[in-house]
């Protein structure tokens, strides 16, 4: 709850970095970094993008990254190291000119990672508008933590290997998360500042599983698949709360079949000023 | 058996690539990374080879330059530059091989002339030498042979672990390229007879009695040099032992395996240095804990210690009851009728009080936020949130102290009626008097625990008086804090009775004070009167 309140404080400061401001002087650079797949084994990799707009997928081919980032050079400088096990990829402020007032709307990032190596995932962008698809990708554990961004997520391919945790961090954002089930995650946490979260709770569950979300200010649409079983045990203030085709027993509210159901999912609800639904999809 | 046989040519290649990495030939280097860099004013390739080596060539700011080092100058936006940005954007969607085939087989444009055309000229030349792979590699002998009976074997061995693999790959460093395999069986050199090249003995034993003009490497497995034996270059052990060594080895005695040992065994001594500093740490914290812990069980000064902490904690009371009788006295004095009011509601509703009050102090934080945004996101508010930060918790505190205030009045004066003779000090028509009872009588379970702290083996029953005690306190505030809420302050009677029979009976119910209660009957709404819950 402190985090969200700590982005609506920063709100101000991100909105000025994504404030569209004179492109004089600006001097654009593109730039392509690849590496050849050696081995299969496990990697972290940390992919950070600061402003711009930013893709993510699965690369077919023998790769171990593939990125294609279009920035300004007079502030910003590509990173792609590959050390042991590490793998840090990102634009950096170059140090040389940056500042807020400069433009970096124009910039992107197309990014593919290796498909069959098990990485442990940290994704972190500032006000960028991000188009990640996860699917493919063999995700031992996850991070994801935005700004003032408008994030589209998709998994849309089962994870072939289990992950440990899945952990969403949004600031202010628009921040938009499907296939969750495709994970493969024990544990899944979403922790949101202000503005619209919807999490699509489709995929191909592997066990049962536990949420949590943290909601700040704003408004929380949760997606559920008809089949699979929910519960919400909710802790709420000032926060409308709409639990379509859930009962309450106890403390808690349960989808119709969630006896029934072949996997169930846990859901530890923390809201405060906003709302949340529960849409079922077909 | 033809197919055995094919097999059989797989796995050796499959073998050989592993062991002999460098000496599979190869026209033209391995890429592991490229970035391709292009901008106004330069475009730039950079290679990253197998080994390690990289390669950096650009066309930047009007200079031909590779790895930092000038080959000559070019016009922006000539031919030189246009071929050279169509090699970049065609090798954004290549890699490795067809990668380094497509730099190799760039052309400069021939209709460059001038010093464009020798700096042209010499970034070609300079990627093909750096890309294509040195000559030696591809000119070297690779013989590669298995003795019968060990298909299986080698399968064994490809599909085993990959630590075996890299302990192989590791003893045949630097090694000739002439290799002779042996797996899962003895190799004998009799006596008098020459073996050429390097012999790769795995499970078996190695026995020697002739000359190997070459390298012996034993995997695990035994050798044994019979005398007069000549083994010309190294004689290197990985996991195997020499059973005798009667005979010659000219390049040397090498364990392969040693260095790994040695980081082993640093390994083991670091993780055994880390352990005994992290039991260290826990003993100290330990001997710490329970010189802690003596300081507060059984010694010589104990008693003596127990006494000082019982007084003080009697002292302590007893002061927290003198401020609040001060606090009582002024109350009194100052808000006597809201006082007096309060106290009539705490005792008429002491259960719709405590709720309210329960209430109120769980909403009084949100209530104090929420006052502040408020304000805040009305702008004109901003002056008044600024006071409204400190005062509302200031007034949440008075209201709770006045609350707690009228309750103990409340007790004073059901003391003052209790008939005990101890309480006769106690005029219920003086309000001062009632509050200081009260006080006392409520701080009273804190006393008695502190005193009974002192006594040995009674810490049980000190604790007990101590919850007795918080849960009175805690009550009490509560009662008085729904009440000053109810009440607004003391401004508003929540029980203003009207029916005479409840009058009567509360004039019944007065106190034999006599002057108490001609003050009473004097003031409508006085302390006696309201007692019984009634203005009279």
């Amino acid at each position: 709850m402190f985090d969200g309140t700590l982005r609506l404080l920063l709100l101000p400061f991100a909105l000025a970095v994504v404030t569209p401001a004179p492109s004089a002087g600006q001097s654009w650079k593109e730039v392509t970094m690849s590496r050849q797949l050696e081995g299969a084994g496990p990697i972290e990799a940390r992919v950070s993008y600061g402003a711009g707009t930013f893709s993510l997928t699965a690369t077919p081919e023998p790769l171990l990254y593939r990125m294609s980032v279009r920035y300004d050079e007079e502030a910003f400088e590509p990173r792609a190291e590959f050390s042991g096990d590490q793998l840090v990829i990102g634009l950096e402020g170059s140090g040389r000119r940056f500042s807020f007032n400069r433009s970096a709307t124009g910039g992107s990032m197309n990014l593919e990672l290796a498909r069959g190596v098990p990485m442990d995932l940290d994704l972190e962008f500032g006000a960028v508008k991000a188009a990640v698809d996860l699917g493919g990708l063999s995700l031992t554990d996850l991070q994801l933590s935005t700004g003032a961004s408008e994030s589209i997520i998709e998994v849309s391919e089962p994870n072939p290997v289990r992950m440990s945790k899945a952990e969403f961090e949004v600031g202010a954002a628009d921040f938009t998360l499907t296939g969750l089930g495709n994970l493969g995650a024990d544990r899944i946490s979403v922790e949101a500042g202000v503005g619209q979260v919807a999490l699509g709770l489709d995929g191909a569950w592997r066990s049962n599983a536990r949420m949590s979300i943290d909601m700040g200010l704003g408004a929380l649409e949760i997606r559920v698949p008809e089949g699979l079983g929910i519960r919400i045990r909710k802790d709420s203030f000032l926060t409308s709360f709409d639990p379509e085709g859930l009962v309450k027993r106890g403390d808690s509210y349960y989808s119709l079949d969630w006896e029934e159901a072949e996997r169930n999912v846990t859901i530890d609800l923390n809201a405060a000023f906003g709302s949340v639904q529960v849409v079922w999809i077909r | 058996m033809r197919r055995s046989a094919a097999l059989n040519r797989s796995l050796l290649v499959a073998l050989a690539a592993l062991v002999l990495p460098v000496q599979g030939s190869a026209q033209l280097r391995e890429v592991v990374s490229k970035q391709i860099a292009v901008g106004a004013s330069d475009a730039e390739l950079v290679l990253e080879f197998r080994d390690g080596e990289r390669l950096s060539a650009a066309l930047r700011n009007g200079s031909v330059v590779v790895d930092d080092r000038t080959l000559g100058s070019f016009e922006t936006g000539d031919a030189l530059d246009a071929a050279w940005r169509s090699l970049l954007g065609q090798a954004i969607a290549l890699e490795n091989g067809p990668l380094a085939q497509a730099v190799v087989d760039w052309a400069p444009p021939e209709s460059l002339s001038g010093e464009a055309a020798e700096a042209a000229s010499a970034l070609d030349e300079t990627l093909e030498g750096v890309l294509s792979a040195p000559a030696a590699d591809a000119a070297q002998d690779v013989s590669v042979s298995i003795q019968d009976g060990s298909e299986g074997a080698l399968a064994r061995l490809l599909v085993g672990s990959m630590t075996r693999l890299s302990v192989i790959e590791e003893a045949l460093e630097g090694l000739g390229s002439r290799l002779s395999i042996h797996i899962e069986e003895d190799f004998d050199v009799p006596a008098g007879e020459v073996v050429e090249g390097t012999v790769l003995v795995i499970d078996g034993a190695a026995n020697v009695a002739g000359e190997i003009q070459g390298d012996l490497v034993v995997i695990d497995g035994d050798v044994t040099l019979e005398p007069g034996s000549v083994v010309s270059g190294e004689l290197r052990l990985a996991d195997a032992r020499v059973v005798r060594n009667e005979g010659t080895v000219e390049g040397g005695v090498v364990d392969v395996l040693a260095t790994e040992r040695t980081d082993i065994s640093e390994l083991r001594d670091r993780i055994r240095e880390e352990i005994r500093d992290e039991v260290r740490r826990d003993i100290r914290s330990e001997v710490r804990r329970a010189e802690r812990s003596s300081d507060d069980g059984f010694s010589l000064f104990a008693p003596v210690r127990s006494v000082v902490r019982g007084i003080g904690g009697v002292i302590e009371t007893v002061f927290v009851v003198l401020v609040l009788g001060l606090l009582g006295a002024a109350a009194a004095a100052f808000a006597g009728e809201n006082l007096e009011v309060v106290a009539e509601t705490a005792r008429r509703a002491p259960g719709r009080a405590a709720t309210v009050g329960l209430a109120g102090t769980f909403l009084a934080i949100p209530v104090w936020i929420l006052g502040a945004i408020a304000l805040v996101v009305t702008i004109v508010g901003i002056p008044v949130a600024i006071a409204w930060l400190p005062l509302f918790p200031a007034a949440v505190a008075v209201a709770a102290i006045f609350g707690y205030l009228a309750v103990a009045k409340n007790a004073g004066e059901w003391l003052a009626d209790s008939g005990y003779e101890w309480t006769d000090w106690i005029r219920p028509s003086n309000a001062v008097h009632t509050i200081a009872a009260g006080l006392i009588g409520l701080s009273l379970a804190f006393g008695v625990a502190h005193l009974v702290s002192i006594l040995p083996f009674f810490g049980f029953l000190s604790g007990l008086l101590t919850f007795i005690g918080v849960v009175v306190t805690l009550a009490a505030f509560q009662v008085g804090f729904g009440a000053v809420i109810l009440t607004r302050g003391g401004r508003r009677r929540e029980y203003w009775s009207t029916d005479p029979d409840e009058t009567w009976a509360a004039a019944m119910d007065l106190d034999s004070d006599l002057n108490a209660s001609a003050e009473a009957g004097a003031a409508p709404g006085g302390a006696d009167a309201n007692r019984g819950g009634h203005d009279v």
